[in-house]
C-alpha cells in the first residue's frame, strides 16, 4: 500500500483502535466470523453513485480572503482543532434494533441513510478534487478540512448501514464517469445552502427528539447535534467566501440566489412529503418540519444574503403542495409508460413548472447584511 | 481538440479506498499530471476494487480519458450549472415511495 496522502488518513493509535473495534463488532454481528468473512455473507449491495464535477480552478485560486482575514483564520483554526474528532464513536447509548423495525419504516430509513451517505461522499470527492487542483493555500486548507469531515460522516453512516445488512459498493471508481462543470459561484451558493440547510434539518430533528424521546427509533439521531456543528462550520466558511466579493451577492446574482433558495427549499419539501412513514415514526409532521427548517435556514442566511424568501406568503405552501402533487403524477406516469404515460408525464412537468414559477415570483423580504457574517450554532 | 471529434488518451493513476469506521472515501489521482476538463469521461481500467471493512487499500491503474470535443466542452460549460441540485445535501432520494 502506498503512503497515504490525505491528512484524514493519518494513522493515529486512536483511529487504529477504532478501526479494530469496528472490525470486531462486524465479526460479532456475523456470529464469530472475521470481518472479511462477514463481508462475504450475503449483504445487500448498494452502489454509491456520486457525481463528478470540475470548475474554474484559476478563478477559485484567485479568491482573496484578506477582507475577512481575522474571521477566516479563527474559523480555520477552530476546524483544525477538530472538535468532533472523538464524537463519532459508538457507546452504550447505541441501541440499534433493526430486527423489530417496521418494514415500511426500514425502507424509508435506509433510503435516508443511503442518500445521506451519498451526499457526504460526493462532498468528500468534490472537496478533495478542489484541494488537489487548487494552489491558494487558504482555499485548499478549507477543502482539506471539509473532506476530512465528510469522509468521517460517510464512514459513520456506512457503519450504521452495515448493521442493517447493507454494504456500500464503490464500484463507481472503475466505471465510466463524465465530468460536468459548475462555475465557482454556483459551488459557493449550492454548498453554502446545502451545509446550512443540513444543519437546520439535523438540529430540528435532534431538538424534537429531546422533547419526545419515545419517537427516537434509532440511536443515530442522538449523534446529530455535534454532527451538524460540522455542517454549520462548513457553511460559515462559505459565508465568508461569499463576503470576499460583494458582486457575489448583488446585481444579477441576486436572481441566482433567489432561484437557488427556491429550488432547494422546494426540492426538500417534495422529497420529505414523499417519506410519510419516516416522519410519522419521528412524530414529525412534514409540513411543520419543512417550515421550521426553512425558518432556521432563512434566519441563518441573513448573515450573507441580501434577502430571504417569504415562506409565510399565501402562495408559498399551496405552490409547494402543487409541486409535490405534480412530482407524484410524473413518477406514476413514468411507471405506467406508453403514450398515456408520456402525455401525463408532460402534463405533470408543466404543472410542476407553473407551480415553481408561482413560488419563485413571490416578492422576497429585504435584509440588511451585517458587516461580519460570523455566527455560532444557536438552535 | 477538434470541434466535433473526441480523442482518447491513457494516464497512470492511483486509486485509494478507505473503508473504515473513521473514513469512507475513494479517490483517483492521475500520476502524470493529466487534468480533466468539462465533458471529459474517465474510466479506470481493471476489475472493481473494494477495501475490506476496516482497511485502506490503494492500487496503481491505468485510466482512459476520453476528451470531449470542443463543442461538447462548450455545451457542458454552458449547461452544467443547471445540474447544481446534485450538490445539495438532501436526506432522501428522489424516488417516490408512497
Amino acid at each position: 500500500m502506498n503512503k497515504p496522502q490525505h491528512s484524514a488518513f493519518a494513522a493515529t493509535a486512536e483511529e487504529a483502535i477504532a478501526a479494530q473495534e469496528a472490525a470486531e463488532r462486524a465479526a460479532d454481528l456475523a456470529g464469530g466470523m472475521t470481518s472479511d468473512e462477514a463481508t462475504q455473507v450475503a449483504m445487500q449491495n448498494t452502489l454509491l453513485t456520486p457525481r463528478f464535477y470540475t470548475t474554474d480552478f484559476d478563478e477559485m485560486d484567485a479568491i482573496d480572503v484578506t477582507p475577512v482575514r481575522s474571521d477566516w483564520d479563527k474559523l480555520i483554526d477552530q476546524m483544525k482543532s477538530d472538535p468532533n474528532k472523538g464524537h463519532f464513536r459508538k457507546n452504550d447509548d447505541w441501541d440499534a434494533d433493526w430486527d423489530n423495525m417496521d418494514p415500511a419504516l426500514k425502507r424509508e430509513f435506509i433510503d435516508f441513510l443511503i442518500s445521506s451517505c451519498t451526499a457526504e461522499f460526493s462532498g468528500c470527492v468534490l472537496y478533495k478534487e478542489m484541494k488537489r487542483r487548487g494552489s491558494n493555500e487558504d482555499i485548499t486548507t478549507l477543502f482539506q478540512l471539509m473532506a476530512r469531515d465528510e469522509a468521517r460522516h460517510a464512514g459513520f453512516i456506512n457503519d450504521t448501514l452495515r448493521e442493517a445488512g447493507i454494504r456500500v459498493n464503490l464500484g463507481f471508481l472503475t466505471q465510466k464517469k463524465k465530468y460536468t462543470y459548475f462555475r465557482p459561484k454556483f459551488i459557493y451558493y449550492a454548498t453554502y445552502l446545502s451545509e446550512k440547510i443540513g444543519y437546520a434539518r439535523y438540529i430540528t430533528i435532534f431538538r424534537h427528539l429531546e422533547k419526545h424521546p419515545e419517537h427516537r427509533f434509532h440511536p443515530i439521531f442522538q449523534w446529530f447535534r455535534e454532527w451538524c456543528n460540522d455542517e454549520f462550520s462548513h457553511g460559515e466558511a462559505f459565508a465568508l467566501l461569499l463576503k470576499t466579493d460583494p458582486k457575489l451577492t448583488s446585481g444579477v446574482n441576486r436572481l441566482w440566489i433567489k432561484f437557488f433558495l427556491t429550488a432547494v427549499y422546494s426540492t426538500m419539501w417534495v422529497r420529505d412529503h414523499q417519506r410519510p412513514v419516516f416522519h410519522e415514526a419521528l412524530g414529525v409532521e412534514p409540513t411543520w418540519y419543512g417550515q421550521e427548517v426553512f425558518r432556521k435556514t432563512s434566519e441563518i442566511s441573513t448573515q450573507v444574503f441580501p434577502f430571504t424568501l417569504d415562506i409565510d406568503h399565501p402562495r408559498w405552501q399551496p405552490g409547494l403542495t402543487r409541486m409535490e402533487a405534480a412530482s407524484r403524477q410524473v413518477a406514476a406516469a413514468k411507471a405506467r409508460g406508453g403514450l398515456g404515460g408520456l402525455l401525463s408525464r408532460v402534463a405533470g412537468m408543466a404543472k410542476a413548472a407553473t407551480a415553481f414559477v408561482s413560488v419563485l415570483t413571490i416578492p422576497s423580504v429585504p435584509n440588511e447584511v451585517p458587516e461580519s457574517p460570523r455566527m455560532e450554532p444557536a438552535y | 481538440m477538434g470541434l466535433l471529434t473526441r480523442t482518447t488518451e491513457t494516464a497512470p493513476c492511483e486509486i485509494t479506498i478507505s473503508h473504515r469506521f473513521d473514513e469512507l472515501s475513494a479517490h483517483c489521482k492521475f500520476l502524470n499530471g493529466a487534468v480533466v476538463h468539462p465533458g471529459d469521461t474517465v474510466e479506470v481500467d481493471g476489475p472493481e476494487l473494494m477495501a475490506p471493512y476496516g482497511q485502506v487499500v490503494s492500487d496503481t491503474r491505468t485510466a482512459t480519458i476520453t476528451r470531449a470535443s470542443a463543442l461538447e466542452r462548450f455545451w457542458t460549460r454552458k449547461t452544467g450549472d443547471f445540474e447544481f441540485m446534485e450538490l445539495c445535501e438532501f436526506s432522501f432520494s428522489e424516488e417516490v415511495m408512497s
